[in-house]
């Protein structure tokens, strides 16, 4: 049995912070700075006036001329949504987030733990302390579906197996189908062609939606029959930050100096442990309420030198579409032990070679195996040129 | 890559000829002045002899070229 917990709206919550007389107004989450010009959530009052989530800004001013955008908070939600996951870990749920807002769970290993379903889901409330939907089924697809159903302060649990999901399913409309993005084009062809719900889905030949839709087709049949793949749970993570207020809107090398600052700081915090980073996001906190700005950096071998991470973060503080008063650096994932610390001895020429070698491998990776090729002299002194020199692969 | 690529291959060239094999045009381009000319003979023990005219020529474009005839088939190649 799948457990999902939906809190609707997240994002614009997160976003609206304080201000939730906000909520009762028709707002939307303006678009992200640099991105596409669609807005995100909406809320309620903005739905009653036909505008939905990604939508062209536009459009929706068009649909609703009141309609107030708020600024989106992309390091707001990812901490609060991160708080969340790990309380929900805390009571031993092994997760699976699909996105801010939205988190599946398998409550079989929690039943005797908590007496139940009903037991499990009151621990889930109570440990999450935030209104939220709950849904419980034998897949996953349909724990979202009865999430999406379910009220508040109800739960709504589908018992038994795959066909009594399907069962369920059968009267809800395929429009449910959104929720999974490789079938997010899925629903408007349906519903052209007449197949409104997923029982009518599920009553159609799996060879005739391979032969219209491919492999989307088969995987909506699945899904709209009661089936779903298995829950890939995240692997427990450690939240390890630094943070440093500005004392004045700050930018440009203001902002190294102090990207600079919070790089030692995380390097020389006990709970590393000596481990190398692998993966680190840079966050900032923009001035005049401006929301917050986020930015992920997979380093390209894990690192724990503080010269080469601000050589690899310092051009992404130029991305920041404004001045920051609060900036922070957290910890994504951890690599390995650091081991490349240089010794007292090392032949530089070594360290060199093998930085070499690095490079290469990573050329190879990104373009083939001829990326990174050697001249070879064969006979230089022939009078022939062809015969003087071959190219070879580069072996560092 | 299979194996070893060759450096340096010759490359089939477009040339007229005076009647002494002195270069006149190089793919359409007029000959200017020739810097040098060499011959080179190889393998002339086995069954596959390699002789060629070599010629360092300049055309009237400036581009500094170096074609050979193979004298035992009568073709032109271009070389760097």
């Amino acid at each position: 049995m799948i457990a999902c917990v939906l809190i609707p709206r997240f994002q614009l919550t997160v976003a609206a912070g304080d201000r939730t007389e906000l909520m009762q107004q028709p707002v939307a989450l303006a678009p992200e700075p640099g991105g596409t010009q669609q807005i995100g959530e909406v809320s309620l009052s903005a739905e009653a006036f036909g505008v939905h989530p990604g939508m062209r800004l536009g459009e929706a001013l068009a649909r609703c001329p009141r309609l107030s955008l708020i600024p989106p908070d992309p390091a707001g939600v990812a901490d609060f949504w991160e708080r969340l996951l790990v309380r929900l870990e805390s009571m031993g749920a092994a997760v699976e987030p699909e996105r801010p807002g939205l988190v599946c769970f398998d409550v079989r290993g929690l039943l005797r733990l908590y007496g139940g379903v009903e037991g499990v889901l009151a621990a889930t409330r109570r440990g999450l302390r935030v209104p939220a939907r709950y849904g419980v089924a034998p897949s996953r697809f349909a724990a979202v579906a009865a999430a999406t159903r379910a009220r508040v302060r109800r739960p709504l649990i589908v018992p038994g197996g795959r066909k009594e999901a399907g069962d369920f399913l059968a009267p809800l409309p395929v429009a449910l189908l959104r929720a999974r993005p490789a079938l997010a084009d899925l629903p408007v062809a349906l519903e052209r062609l007449g197949v409104g719900t997923l029982g009518e889905l599920a009553a159609l030949a799996p060879a005739a939606l391979a032969d219209r839709f491919g492999t989307a087709g088969l995987h909506a049949h699945e899904l709209a029959g009661g089936g779903d793949g298995a829950l890939r749970p995240r692997p427990a993570r450690e939240f390890l930050r630094e943070g440093l207020e500005l004392p004045e809107a700050a930018s440009g090398s203001q902002l190294e100096q102090a990207l600079g600052l919070l790089i030692d700081r995380l390097l020389a915090r006990r709970e590393r442990r000596g481990r190398t980073l692998r993966a680190v996001v840079l966050s900032a906190v923009l001035v005049e309420q401006g929301g917050t700005w986020r930015e992920q950096v997979v380093f390209r071998e894990a690192l724990a030198d503080p010269a080469r991470m601000r050589i690899v973060l310092a051009p992404r503080l130029a991305l920041m579409p404004a001045p920051a008063q609060q900036l922070r650096l957290a910890v994504e994932r951890f690599g390995p032990h650091a081991n490349d610390q240089p010794g007292l001895l090392d032949d530089p020429v070594a360290a060199r070679m093998g930085r070499l070698r690095e490079a290469i491998r990573q050329a190879r990776a990104a373009a083939g195996p001829d990326a990174a090729l050697r001249v070879l002299e064969v006979d230089p002194e022939s009078r022939v040129p062809e015969r003087r020199a071959v190219l070879t692969p580069f072996e560092g | 890559m299979t194996g070893p690529r060759r450096l340096a291959t010759p490359r089939r060239v477009t040339v007229s000829a005076a009647r002494d094999g002195c270069p006149v045009t190089v793919d359409g381009r007029t000959v200017d002045a020739v810097r040098e000319s060499w011959l080179v003979e190889d393998r002339w023990w086995s069954e596959r002899p390699l002789r060629r005219r070599y010629w360092e020529v300049v055309t009237t474009c400036g581009r500094d070229e170096i074609v050979f005839h193979d004298l035992q088939k009568g073709r032109w190649w271009r070389q760097r």
